[in-house]
């Protein structure tokens, strides 16, 4: 179990190293905190849970319209973007990031995440 | 009896450790092991005891800082703490304990330091930071027919012995002793990834004078706080309007909603920490048009709340329909009767003959609104969780 959290961690620090990425969370898809990069950490089993909740929702509101599934939920406010991914059928990734991040460079590294994450978590 | 101040860990072993008994937390690598020793450390010294704690890992001052991190005070009982410094030495470093094993790479050393403590001190409980580091320092054999010794010496005087053992690559019949023969009690310490919880357990592999449990219990280390039971999951469910956001509230020490005109749309997220247990709560929709986000948030729980309005029983259909929903049969879990304040209100009885509950199935009473009960809720589902006789 080590090894595979080690491996998280990581995965997530690479996350946060892009410009403007504020926190990397990898979570449970129903809506347990796995790991979390990030400076205060106070409420990460909410935003885990809440995260986890809107891309379900997402997912079945889709569905259910027959449009496939959602490729990601990107959330615009007042101070920064809140991002997330699926990867697998076990997880997510969640990344918030400030206003002034560069999003197509974090969408393109967060995919690539989501698919290694996958791997790491099979 | 000494209390181990691990949750759980004193029940399962009949109350604690009995005078003149040893007992060893055997962690495998990369667990946070080494806190037990220091949990036992602290609540010994709570409790009104004597206790000597044997620091060969790092220098002792560090050790202490360690304690503070943990918010345990250990200085308001320095009169009755006793270290030993089996550290500075080895680097060259003047030391400011009293009791100093000068060379901590020669067990005789350790062996004329430990058993004077054991011959001068009254009942104490003595606690070896590491015995795997003493181990590396002093050889395998050495070491264990010194422990050997300290442990029939401490049978002698009345002590104490705990001892944090880290399981790395050692000879399998060193193992095999430190597993099977050397102590009266073995708790096993390790990790877990299951499915997605990462977690770490322990459990008792062998204690010669409480009956066998094999319960394993999760645990993760807050700082502060110690060493807290862990429950990654627990389900509030129920109908509509029955009260499930209140109770998640009552109980938890932060809690988060997501709602609109007093009704849940998405879910609720509690934090609980009670009584050495840390679990996070979360409460469902109660409305038909929610189901699928349900089920999608339901995996994983370990228990379930099936909050019900004790005033309306044409609901209890749906709430049946809702621990279907979750998926929550075969889980361990309690029906809270909330708005038991409220006219009208059905009694218990009532209500488990019109739920026709197996009688396994505590109903507690509750009025969410006014923390009434939930806490005991609250205690009887982890009683039912962690399978408590």
């Amino acid at each position: 179990m080590a090894d595979t959290l080690d491996m998280v961690d990581k995965l997530l620090a690479d996350l946060k190293n892009i410009g403007g990425v504020e926190a990397s969370i990898a979570a449970s898809r129903d809506g347990l905190l796995i790991r979390a990069n990030m400076q205060k950490g106070k409420f990460l089993e909410s935003l885990a849970a809440m995260s986890a909740t809107m891309l379900g929702a997402a997912e079945t509101a889709t569905t259910q319209v027959e449009k496939g599934l959602p490729t990601r939920v990107i959330v615009e406010s007042e101070y920064g973007r809140l991002i997330i991914v699926g990867a697998g059928p076990k997880a997510l990734l969640i990344i918030l990031a400030n206003s002034n991040s560069s999003l197509g460079l974090i969408l393109i590294e967060l995919d690539k995440s989501a698919r290694k994450l996958k791997e790491i978590l099979k | 009896m000494v209390e181990t101040g691990i949750p759980k860990l004193d029940e399962f072993l009949g109350g604690g450790i009995p005078k003149g008994k040893s007992l060893v937390y055997y962690s495998q690598p990369g667990v946070e092991g080494e806190i037990f020793g220091m949990q036992t450390v602290y609540n010994s010294l709570k409790s009104g005891g004597n206790c000597v704690f044997v620091v060969s890992s790092t220098i002792p001052s560090i050790t202490k800082g360690l304690f503070k991190e943990f918010g345990w005070d250990i200085d308001e009982y320095r009169d009755r703490l006793f270290i030993v410094d089996a550290y500075n030495p080895l680097i060259g470093a003047p030391s400011d304990e009293k009791y100093v094993v000068s060379n901590p790479d020669n067990i005789e050393n350790f062996n004329k330091v430990i058993i004077d403590l054991i011959k001068e001190l009254p009942p104490s409980t003595i606690v070896f930071g590491s015995l795997s580091t003493i181990m590396d320092l002093c050889g395998e054999k050495e070491t264990i027919e010194s422990v050997k010794n300290w442990n029939k010496m401490a049978m002698l005087y009345n002590h104490v012995l705990v001892y944090n053992f880290t399981v790395w690559p050692y000879s399998q019949e060193t193992l095999h002793l430190i597993k099977e023969e050397l102590f009266n009690a073995v708790i096993s310490i390790g990790s877990i990834a299951e499915r997605v919880i990462f977690g770490q357990y322990f459990g008792i592999l062998k204690s010669d004078w409480a009956k066998e449990t094999k319960t394993s219990m999760l645990f993760r280390v807050l700082r502060p706080g110690g060493i807290k039971l862990f429950i990654p999951k627990i389900l509030v469910t129920g109908p509509f309007d029955a009260g499930k956001s209140t109770f998640v509230h009552a109980l938890s020490t932060r809690a988060i909603s997501v709602d609109r005109l007093g009704t849940t749309i998405a879910m609720d997220h509690g934090h609980v920490d009670y009584k050495g247990f840390s679990a996070d709560i979360f409460g469902t929709p109660g409305q038909e048009r929610f189901d699928p986000i349900i089920k999608l948030l339901s995996g994983e729980s370990m228990g379930v709340f099936l909050v019900v309005d004790s005033t309306n029983p044409a609901d209890f259909v749906r709430a049946k329909h809702m621990l279907d929903i979750t998926k929550s049969y075969g889980l361990p879990y309690v029906v809270v009767a909330n708005k038991q304040d409220m006219p009208g209100a059905l009694k218990l009885e009532e209500i488990r003959e019109q739920f026709n509950l197996p009688d396994d199935v505590p109903v507690c009473p509750t009025v969410a609104k006014d923390k009434v009960g939930v806490f005991e809720a609250f205690e009887v589902l982890i009683e039912k969780i962690t399978g408590g006789t």
